[in-house]
């Protein structure tokens, strides 16, 4: 998809000329991603120049497949990518929002209002809402054990805006058990911690949650087990291979003997550490039927895998480094660095470890794990499209426990708060506001109704019509969202409807920044390049 | 030791990569072809080195190049980031199983397969039904096309790749023209999940690895590109400390052109020392490659090339790459005595101990090339052969004495007399004898040879002079046409090349020195500001000066002083 809005080369413009491509450049934006927002927004196809096809509903993956040429819209993606980054969600509300800002701006600065006031407005209007916001959110107890039902609902929520809903609902419950399975008490949690892999498939679509660690590779020595029970595991980032020593040593061989001197020390000292093992190995497995498994970050060569195969032992080389933390976490024990003081203490615990071969892709399952802190959801889909779909829709709900977790808050959604805040703005800021900057206000408050506004066109309802009974509903004084199949106004509590508390408030904090920036351009921006992440 | 993982990174990377991977999908075909010339019958060369063996979900057995290239979104033109072999998906699906609401689809306009692509598909196909007719085209109108127009490096690309090589960066919002410093480029990976999945993709093909040899990573330099590959250089020097990296940074021609502004200069200036001083710092060999004007330089005295073409300068520096990759191949098949064939076996890690660790370390080696090679016919033919050796590596001293430089050479199918392939033994003496006889001998020189020449593809561009024949030989008579030869007509070319570790370097590394002090480091310098936003705080630019400095120092003759004390 490719997104000219106006000639990107044009290097300088006079200030309203400016003025004007920025807000061209902002609507222009929105309407790329305006269909997108909501559970009844299009999910999008693109199909590359080359056949490739990409599949997303979510407005940060939507960015980054477009070629934006233009400068102020590589600005506001930028923004709304950062958005995603440090919050996970809210990418396409973070360009509506922006768009909209400009959107209502432009009529007063047709009527030749400067710029200044409508952003002086724009700074009271954005720090009334925020703390608006505090009164506004609902407050989530964690105590010990957080509420199931609160997360799943927030889960559900960002799910269904992903996937069709019975698909969404299955994901719910999974991605509610991974990070509580990681969850530690008085420590963050660190989502890394639930690996996500994926499986292609020809006619199966399913994600499941596996308690223990899935590894994307498997033994490499026909005559190890490809299935076994009751396993040690030993967990270690140890060369098992030999390597010639130091690179840069200076040293040279002067002639064969020498050399083939060199190799066989070096190839001794990789046996001994293999032997090492071996003699752990023994140790833990005699007299019983119990199985011993080798997890290692560096390389194993095959003379090694020999010498372990033939005792009996399986073993994994060139493991993920992350995966080294997880498998410590999903079967216990340790990660060692050497095997010079391995003890039985060392090693973790797995029921079943066995693989699973896709033509060339193997699959190693580490399951029936005791008290894991890591797991793995593992996607299965026909296609790699499909997969990564799946996959953005996992990590955004997997954020979205996490975020309400760490913010022990969540925010009515499907509208309710934006309407809520344009009537707080509108019915109570706006009054104790001096001058023109009323304006601004009143500009950033109708900018907001874009959320619901969106949701409605997307659902096929009149918008003036939704937000005539949204408004009057909520002046009755109750607190309303929207139904997306009727157009009424619900209560987004008892649809159990939740966005999260730290995505709407970055969303409020970072559009009137950057729309404050385009409203007051002396001259065309060029892209920004080394924008940061805004704070 | 045995794999060697390819890394391209980069717009030029991966140009001069299609066509070092062309050379050797040639060879594997010539190597099976019954028809093929004898020379490339035996090759003697373990491809398995390179390439891995795989099997898509079909049960069908895979051969692809144990390679990750790096590259923007959209530079893939109309070839799949998923490569063509397994290949699940080649129409649109009607059902999308996520979604019950509304679809829309946005289709990007189809890039068309030139001629040359559509022979390949035409021949894949035909080979699955073997019934079909015989290609509308000549071969000569294929290259005739390539001629015309080259866009993508895909576009003469005749490779499979696997489905994991080719990565896309998306959300860059830039072309090559703006992504042109180490700054963005650092830019780029610093949030989201690329920089991982990249390291991820290498880790796939390392884990396969028996006993990895080392890295070959090709990277253009010169811009963002360089500041990805250290990215993912830091993680291999972290992940696979002790496995060897060849690196080379690549230029194309056009990557000089000088825009006369002030802050360009520095920019591009501060660009160079940052970029050389970060790669460096990760790998265990750099060589340069790319000269500001390979169509003037004597390297190309028997082409006739466009600098502004990608596709012609590439193919230049990539014949060179496959040379020097020759001898990382020889090791496992041959016992040692055979040295009718191929003689002088090293691995990726000796290489790197021969020329960076011997004497004095030196880390940063330069490249000869004699692309054909001469004869070793008649008296002198092994000086003529030295003679012919001209560098490929920009900013370097020409004539210059250093008692203390040391050498690689790979030399494979030369012609001897009789205009037979000579030998690897033949080749051995009479470059020995040879150096016998010059004045400026290197202190001490590896050779490599073998049998078979540089196969010439048929994408390969028509750049060769009248004087080149048909298995690479300089014509005494040539006839007197205009046109320039291409694969049509020249099928092998035999080649020497060179890696040389010699003071010769000194002004690319002072060049990149003074840059740094006069842009960067010195009292009120121009683009401190600059390379600040590029993250890099004083301390850390001190440190790429110091290290600079101590790679200099290595190389001045006064140096052999004080390394003679201890
Ligand atoms: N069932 C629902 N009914 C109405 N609105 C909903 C519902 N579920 C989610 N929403 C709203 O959809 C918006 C989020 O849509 P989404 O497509 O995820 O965009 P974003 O990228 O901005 O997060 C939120 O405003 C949320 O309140
Ligand atoms: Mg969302």
């Amino acid at each position: 998809m490719s997104l000219r809005v106006l000639n990107p080369n044009a290097e300088v413009l006079n200030k309203s000329a400016a003025l004007h491509m920025n807000i061209n450049a902002a609507k222009g934006l929105q309407d790329v991603l305006k269909t997108n927002l909501g559970p009844k927004g299009t999910i999008k196809m693109l199909v590359g120049g080359a056949g490739d096809i990409k599949l997303t509903k979510d407005g940060n993956t939507l960015l980054k497949e477009m070629q934006i040429q233009n400068p102020t819209a590589i600005m506001i993606a930028r923004t709304a990518v950062a958005q995603d980054d440090i919050s996970g969600d809210g990418t396409t509300s973070t360009v509506l929002f922006i768009g909209e800002l400009m959107k209502q701006s432009e009529r007063y600065i047709d009527e030749g209002m400067h710029p200044r006031v409508l952003v002086d407005g724009f700074e009271i209007a954005k720090r009334a809402t925020l703390q608006f916001l505090e009164k506004f959110k609902t407050p989530v107890v964690m105590g010990e054990e957080p509420d199931k039902e609160i997360l799943k609902m927030v889960a559900r929520t960002t799910l269904r805006t992903k996937l069709y809903e019975a698909l969404a609902d299955q994901l719910t419950d999974i991605v509610v058990d991974a990070v509580l399975c990681i969850k530690k008490a008085e420590e963050g949690i660190d989502l890394f911690m639930v690996e996500i892999m994926h499986m292609r498939h020809k006619f199966d679509v399913d994600t499941r949650l596996v308690e223990g660690l899935v590894l994307d590779h498997g033994s490499r020595h026909p005559d190890m087990k490809r299935r076994a029970e009751n396993c040690y595991i030993l967990t270690c980032n140890v060369s098992l291979e030999y390597e010639k020593s130091e690179i840069n040593a200076g040293f040279f061989y002067s002639n064969a003997e020498q050399r083939e001197a060199m190799v066989s020390a070096e190839r001794r000292q990789v046996d001994e550490r293999v032997q090492k093992i071996i003699e752990l190995k023994n140790k833990v497995c005699s007299g019983n039927e119990n199985n011993f498994v080798i997890i290692n970050q560096k390389g194993i060569d095959p003379p090694s895998l020999d010498l372990l195969a033939r005792a009996g032992i399986i073993a994994l080389r060139r493991a993920k480094r992350r995966n080294m933390e997880r498998l410590v976490l999903a079967c216990g024990g340790e990660a060692v660095n050497s095997v010079d003081d391995i003890t039985p203490d060392c090693l973790g615990w797995a029921g079943l470890v066995y693989e699973h071969i896709l033509g060339e892709e193997k699959y190693t399952f580490v399951e029936n794990v005791k008290n894991p802190h890591s797991c793995t959801i593992l996607i299965k889909g026909p296609n790699d499209h499909t997969i990564a779909q799946i996959k953005d829709a996992v990590r955004d709900g997997l954020r979205s426990v996490k975020n309400t977790i760490e913010d022990e808050a969540v925010v009515l959604g499907a509208g309710a708060f934006e309407v809520a805040a344009r009537q707080f703005l509108m019915n109570e800021v706006k009054k104790t506001v001096q001058g023109r900057a009323q304006l601004g206000v009143e500009a950033f408050a109708n900018a907001l109704l874009v959320v619901p506004k969106t949701l409605a066109e997307n659902s096929g309802l009149d918008t003036q019509d939704v937000i005539i009974s949204l408004t009057g509903e909520h002046d009755r004084g109750n607190i309303v969202g929207l139904n997306q199949h009727t157009g009424e106004p619900i209560d987004p509590q008892m649809e159990g409807i939740f966005d999260n508390y730290s995505v709407k408030r970055q969303i409020v904090n970072s559009g009137p920044v950057i729309a404050s920036q385009l409203l007051l351009v002396d001259e065309v921006i060029r892209a920004g390049r080394n924008m940061r992440k805004p704070s | 030791m045995k794999e060697i993982v390819t890394v391209q990174v980069g717009g030029f990377a991966n140009f001069v990569g299609s066509h070092f991977w062309n050379f050797q999908d040639e060879l594997l075909g010539l190597a099976e072809d019954p028809c093929a010339d004898s020379v490339f019958k035996k090759q003697h060369l373990d491809m398995d080195v390179l390439y891995r063996t795989g099997e898509t979900q079909q049960g069908i057995l895979t051969y692809t190049p144990r390679l990750v290239s790096i590259d923007f979104q959209g530079s893939l033109g109309s070839m799949s980031s998923h490569g063509t072999l397994y290949n699940h998906e080649p129409t649109i699906p009607s059902d999308i199983t996520t979604w019950t609401a509304g679809v829309s689809t946005h289709t990007a306009e189809r890039h068309k397969k030139n001629l040359f692509l559509q022979s390949l598909y035409e021949e894949q196909d035909r080979t699955v039904d073997k019934s079909g007719p015989q290609g509308e085209y000549q071969d000569r109108d294929i290259v005739e096309s390539l001629g015309k127009g080259v866009e993508f490096w895909t576009d003469f690309s005749k490779v499979h790749y696997h489905p994991q090589s080719l990565y896309e960066l998306s959300g860059l919002w830039m072309d090559a023209r703006e992504f042109d410093n180490y700054g963005i480029g650092r830019d780029a990976l610093s949030h989201g999940l690329q920089g991982e999945e990249i390291s991820e993709r290498l880790r796939v093909f390392v884990e396969e690895c028996d006993r990895v040899q080392g890295f070959q990573f090709m990277v253009d330099d010169s811009g963002g590109f360089s500041a990805v590959a250290s990215e993912l250089l830091e993680n291999i020097a972290d992940e696979y400390s002790n496995t060897p990296v060849l690196l080379y940074a690549l230029r194309a021609p056009e990557s000089y052109v000088n825009l006369g502004k002030r802050k360009q200069t520095i920019l591009r200036s501060l660009h160079d020392a940052v970029s050389f001083s970060r790669l460096a710092s990760y790998c265990h060999l750099v060589v340069p490659v790319g000269l500001p004007s390979l169509s003037t330089s004597r390297a190309s005295s028997f082409f006739c090339i466009e600098d502004e073409r990608p596709y012609h300068c590439s193919a230049v520096y990539a014949a060179a790459l496959h040379s020097i990759s020759l001898p990382f191949r020889m090791g496992s098949l041959v016992p040692t005595a055979d040295l009718h064939y191929v003689s002088g076996a090293v691995d990726v890690g000796d290489v790197v101990r021969i020329l960076s660790g011997q004497s004095r370390s030196n880390k940063v080696a330069i490249l000869d090339m004699a692309m054909p090679a001469p004869s070793l016919t008649g008296k002198e033919s092994g000086e003529r052969l030295l003679n012919n050796l001209h560098p490929v590596t920009p900013e370097i001293t020409e004539d210059v004495e250093d008692l203390q430089a040391v050498e690689t050479m790979t030399i494979h199918g030369v012609l001897g007399p009789g205009g037979h392939p000579a030998s690897a033994s033949e080749v051995k003496d009479t470059i020995h004898a040879a150096y016998e006889h010059t004045s400026t001998r290197p202190k001490f020189c590896h050779l490599s040879a073998a049998h078979s020449p540089l196969p010439i593809p048929l994408p390969f561009p028509s750049i060769f002079k009248n004087v080149v024949g048909q298995r690479g030989e300089l014509l005494e008579n040539p006839t007197a046409s205009p046109l320039l030869k291409g694969s049509l007509e020249v099928h092998s070319v035999p080649m020497a090349v060179r890696l040389r570790s010699s003071s010769a370097i000194l002004p690319y590394l002072e060049n990149r020195l003074g840059y740094l002090r006069r842009y960067g480091v010195d009292r009120g310098a121009p683009g401190a500001e600059l390379v600040r936003s590029w993250g890099f705080g004083k301390d850390e630019l001190e440190d790429f000066g110091e290290a600079l400095s101590k790679m200099i120092n290595e190389l001045k003759p006064h140096s052999e002083v004080s390394s003679d004390s201890d």
